[in-house]
């Protein structure tokens, strides 16, 4: 603007183009498409919707925007990626299940979010921006037929600094197209002012979003040894009482409370006293009180002492009772009750469960038939170990159930005898019965004879017996040739 | 309701060679901006009043929960050893999957120029921020300290001197999510932008035009201005597009990343997404069918929409229902034992009632629009719409719970039982939703004028252009 154009805006207000009106799409594209036929630049549509073809009727450039919208986008890209690897890889590592620091395929799906989330941006605040908005004031708005721009008209306007700007010319040519309302734009001089209450609630809504800030601005520098604040207790205060306090929970008002009758402590035993020890309890209690009393601190209360002793006092019995076995067959030292009936339902299952066990534990020794001569006992002979005792043959009559009761043979697989380690910590308790079933039917099968096999299972019984007989034969004969064989071989 | 359409409003009618009016009757651009804003303008009715109070009622249930939860620790939930993700991860992804049919509307059919679009995405779009803000509260809640969730953000913290993990797709999931609820909201706004200045330049009080003014940015509708923004909504779309069927793919690795049997499934990307467009599309009209009633806009809204929303619901559907055979059928095929056990117990074990349940609603149910009359029939769309709304809840139910509840050991089985507070929860979220739906129905533009007006223009063209050719072979 010039001089004298510059005073000329102090006396009237300020032209800054001129607008028409349309009132079809048709009718303003070809408005348009004569004013820039005509040769202005500086112009403008208005329209309430996007109108296609206009770019071509004004002479619109196309826009920049898909290229803002790549370089967004690809520095979404870069971010997250540098972001990631950074974090993950070489700021701070560590192993999830087994992945690498660096494992690109897991940083794809971030890198992608962050790519469209910048684009976007780009996209958006790109176009306002390239479109100078937001700007609340555009001197369009003076016009009273203006706000129907955004609702059924359509405006053409050519801006007064275009260089062939004539007022009366671009009248006559927007009259020219068929526009019947056609005016010029002015200075918007309407009040700039904003309402008070708007300052007011502004003021207000600022204010109050500083507090939140401020209180932890003031939390975070104080130096009072007091927690800061104290909104969410976590586990800071623990509700439970201590062992001494009272309390009105209860009616007693004691905090610490006396085991529920009935209640059985980590420890304590889970079957009856006969069962853990193979005595009869009751019986023993009125020949010996002491005994019981050591018996039940030691399998009750798992008191080790008197584990240790009654060890020891079975211990010693044995060996007395042992001496005196070999002097008198009945043996007259052994004055405990012992169980005479295992105490667990004697039934196939438990007999199966017996001979796995015996198998296990005590075949070793005493022989997968129980005649003592198991495969550490045939070493021990063979190298006359010293101080080896023959294990005992289950099928000696001393050890019959009438004479070695069922508990006592339990308590002697529990504790030991001889050279015989206790099984208690190996064996479990129902398993030990188990063995005592065991050894039982082993015995029993012994003296057995084919009567008491039912008819029904005779044939089967026989022809096995004819197969191990066949069998035995066979490898005596074996044993024979290999021996003859050997000779000759010598010779 | 009567099955018939009123006279002059059935567009559904296939004429070869020319396509249907998408905006009926004698209408004019004023026309238009007339329906559009007096939504908004004219005083509430009772129903709306009635619907806000409702809805309001319950957005309180959803606030005072979360208090409760906060205060006293997710133990009120029903979440317990081994089903640690219960019902907040159920809401989670049901949220999640009723906001993608706005942003694909609005983006993937706007790419493939369906026209038929511009009368229902606003809406559509408005409730994907809903159902976003929705879905966003429950993980948000759903970490023991809801407090320090902020911890998720990889800022520089001075406390803790670390980076969160971002080889765990949970974490993935805050990246998708808040980028999907950004990118839509931005994409929701900027197409808003026009009809706020409609709005603005309609305003009497001064207050109300100010609240526009500022909204609309200063938007004089300008063709420049024009130009770039339809640039920039078509790079919107373009990456919207992608972006929606990403959210559903990383929401779906939360679960397919990891080992538990009925969850380490391939599938579950597209499945996911499939679901999640389908249970979209249902919610929305479950909204736009009686909100074209209400607010009269039936003239927009046109009968044509809601069928061609049917057809997408029957499609979508159909794969749904075949994504659960292939389930089945990779199950049996792969040949692994706790994976066929899976399959197996979800519809024999003690979850097949919510199996069944999904079963119905979701694959039985939307087969009915194969004939045109419930497609073009509102109430039966209303119907088929919620059941859809229902199964798509129990899928997600079906998906977390069942295969939580009896993984690989035995010993490891729980049957899961929600809490009270989890049906609050779920309840004040529906509250939430309808409370910022309701909101949005007075405030804003539910219909995009601008575009709708855009597409007016179009069919008075065409129509000239046919009269033309009319009058031309008369001449002849």
């Amino acid at each position: 603007m010039d001089q004298k154009t510059m005073s000329e805006t102090k006396i009237e207000t300020t032209v800054h183009g001129m607008m028409a009106e349309f009132t079809t799409v048709d009718s303003l594209l070809s408005a348009c498409r004569r004013i820039r036929d005509a040769g202005y630049t500086k112009t403008d549509a208005y329209t309430p919707f996007p109108v296609h073809g206009i770019d071509k009727a004004l002479g619109i450039k196309p826009t920049a925007l898909p290229w803002i919208c790549l370089i967004a986008g690809a520095t979404g890209t870069c971010i997250a990626l540098a972001m990631q690897i950074w974090m993950n890889s070489i700021d701070y590592k560590y192993i999830i299940s087994g992945k690498p620091y660096l494992s690109l395929p897991a940083f794809i799906p971030v890198a992608f979010e962050l790519t469209i989330l910048l684009a976007s941006f780009g996209a958006f605040f790109g176009m306002w921006a390239l479109n100078g908005l937001p700007k609340f004031s555009n001197p369009m708005f003076t016009d009273p037929r203006f706000d129907r721009a955004t609702d059924d008209r359509f405006f053409l306007y050519v801006d007064a600094s275009d260089e062939r700007y004539d007022a009366n010319g671009v009248r006559n040519l927007l009259a020219d197209t068929g526009s019947d309302y056609i005016n010029e734009v002015v200075e918007d001089d309407s009040p700039k002012e904003v309402p008070k209450p708007v300052f007011l609630i502004w003021g207000l809504s600022v204010a109050a979003s500083l507090v939140p800030l401020i209180c932890i601005l003031t939390m975070r520098v104080t130096n009072s040894s007091k927690p800061r604040f104290h909104i969410f207790f976590d586990m800071d205060f623990s509700p439970s009482k201590d062992a001494q306090q009272v309390t009105s929970l209860f009616a007693d008002n004691r905090a610490m409370r006396s085991d529920v009758p009935g209640t059985v402590a980590r420890g304590q035993m889970e079957e009856s006293l006969d069962m853990l020890t193979g005595i009869d309890v009751e019986a023993l209690t009125l020949s010996d009180p002491p005994r019981v009393e050591r018996l039940v601190r030691a399998y009750m209360q798992a008191d080790d002492e008197a584990k240790a002793e009654e060890k020891e006092a079975i211990e010693a019995e044995e060996k007395v009772a042992g001496e005196a076995a070999e002097a008198a067959p009945a043996s007259v030292m052994d004055t405990t009750p012992w169980v005479a009936k295992n105490p667990l339902t004697v039934d196939a299952e438990l007999l199966a469960q017996g001979q796995q066990q015996f198998a296990i534990y005590c075949s070793v020794c005493h022989g997968m038939d129980g005649y003592g001569n198991g495969l550490v006992n045939q070493r021990a002979q063979s190298i006359n170990a010293p101080t080896w005792v023959p294990p005992a043959s289950m099928h000696q009559e001393t050890l019959y159930a009438d004479k070695y009761p069922d508990g006592k043979l339990f308590s002697t697989i529990s504790n030991g005898i001889r050279k015989m380690p206790g099984y208690a910590g190996q064996i479990k308790l129902k398993d030990r019965w188990a063995i005592v079933a065991y050894v039982r039917a082993l015995q029993k099968s012994q003296n057995a004879s084919l009567d008491l096999v039912p008819e029904s299972e005779k044939a089967a019984v026989e022809s096995a017996v004819a197969e191990v007989k066949a069998e035995l034969k066979r490898q005596a004969e074996a044993a024979e040739k290999a021996a003859a064989a050997r000779k000759q071989a010598q010779q | 309701m009567s099955l018939a359409i009123p006279n002059g409003l059935d567009n559904t009618v296939e004429r070869p060679g020319e396509r249907a009016p998408l905006v009926l009757g004698e209408t004019t651009y004023h026309d238009i901006t007339e329906a559009v804003c007096k939504v908004a303008e004219r005083p509430p009715s009772k129903g709306w009043i009635g619907g806000f109070l409702v809805a309001f009622a319950l957005l309180q249930v959803l606030g005072l929960l979360i208090v409760y939860l906060i205060y006293t620790g997710v133990g009120v939930w029903g979440n317990r050893a081994p089903i640690f993700w219960g019902w907040p991860i159920v809401n989670f992804v049901f949220w999640v999957g009723i906001g993608h049919a706005g942003t694909l509307i609005s983006a993937i059919l706007f790419l493939f120029r369906q026209e038929w679009r511009t009368s229902i995405n606003r809406a559509a779009e408005a409730m994907t921020i809903f159902a976003v803000a929705c879905a966003g509260t429950f993980p948000g809640i759903h970490v023991g300290r809801a407090w320090l969730a902020f911890w998720l953000a990889p800022y520089p913290s001075l406390n803790l001197w670390m980076w969160p993990q971002f080889r765990s797709p949970l974490l993935w999931d805050v990246f998708a999510v808040s980028t999907y609820g950004t990118v839509s909201l931005l994409f929701w706004y900027m197409g808003m932008v026009p009809d706020l200045a409609t709005f603005r330049d309609r305003s009497k009080n001064k207050y109300r035009r100010m609240a526009y003014g500022i909204l609309c940015l200063g938007w004089s509708g300008s063709s420049r201005h024009w130009m770039r923004y339809e640039k920039a909504y078509a790079i919107l779309a373009a990456l919207a597009a992608p972006l929606v069927l990403s959210v559903h793919t990383i929401v779906s690795f939360d679960f397919a990343v990891s080992q538990v049997p009925g969850w380490h499934t391939t599938i579950f990307p597209p499945y996911f997404v499939a679901g999640a467009i389908f249970s979209g599309f249902a919610m929305v009209l479950t909204l736009m069918v009686p909100a074209r009633k209400m607010l009269n806009l039936e003239k927009l809204i046109t009968i044509r929409h809601l069928e061609n929303m049917c057809k997408i619901i029957l499609a979508t559907g159909s794969i749904v229902g075949l994504a659960y055979g292939t389930e089945f059928f990779i199950a049996w095929y792969g040949q692994v034992p706790a994976e066929q056990f899976a399959f197996l117990n979800r519809a024999f074990g003690p979850y097949a009632w919510a199996y069944w349940t999904m079963v119905s609603c979701n694959v039985i149910s939307p087969q009915i629009f194969w004939f045109k009359k419930a497609r073009t029939t509102p109430w039966i769309i209303v119907v088929v719409s919620i059941f859809v709304n229902i199964g798509m809840w129990f899928e997600r139910f079906v998906i977390v719970i069942s295969s939580l509840s009896r993984d690989y050991l035995p010993s490891a089985w729980a049957y899961f039982t929600p809490t009270w507070v989890d049906w609050g929860m779920l309840i004040g979220s529906f509250g939430l939703f309808f409370t910022l739906f309701l909101l949005f129905c007075r405030t804003l533009p539910v219909i995009n004028m601008a575009e709708v007006k855009a597409t007016l223009a179009k069919q008075e063209h065409m129509a000239h252009l046919h009269g033309h050719g009319e009058e031309a072979s008369e001449g002849h």
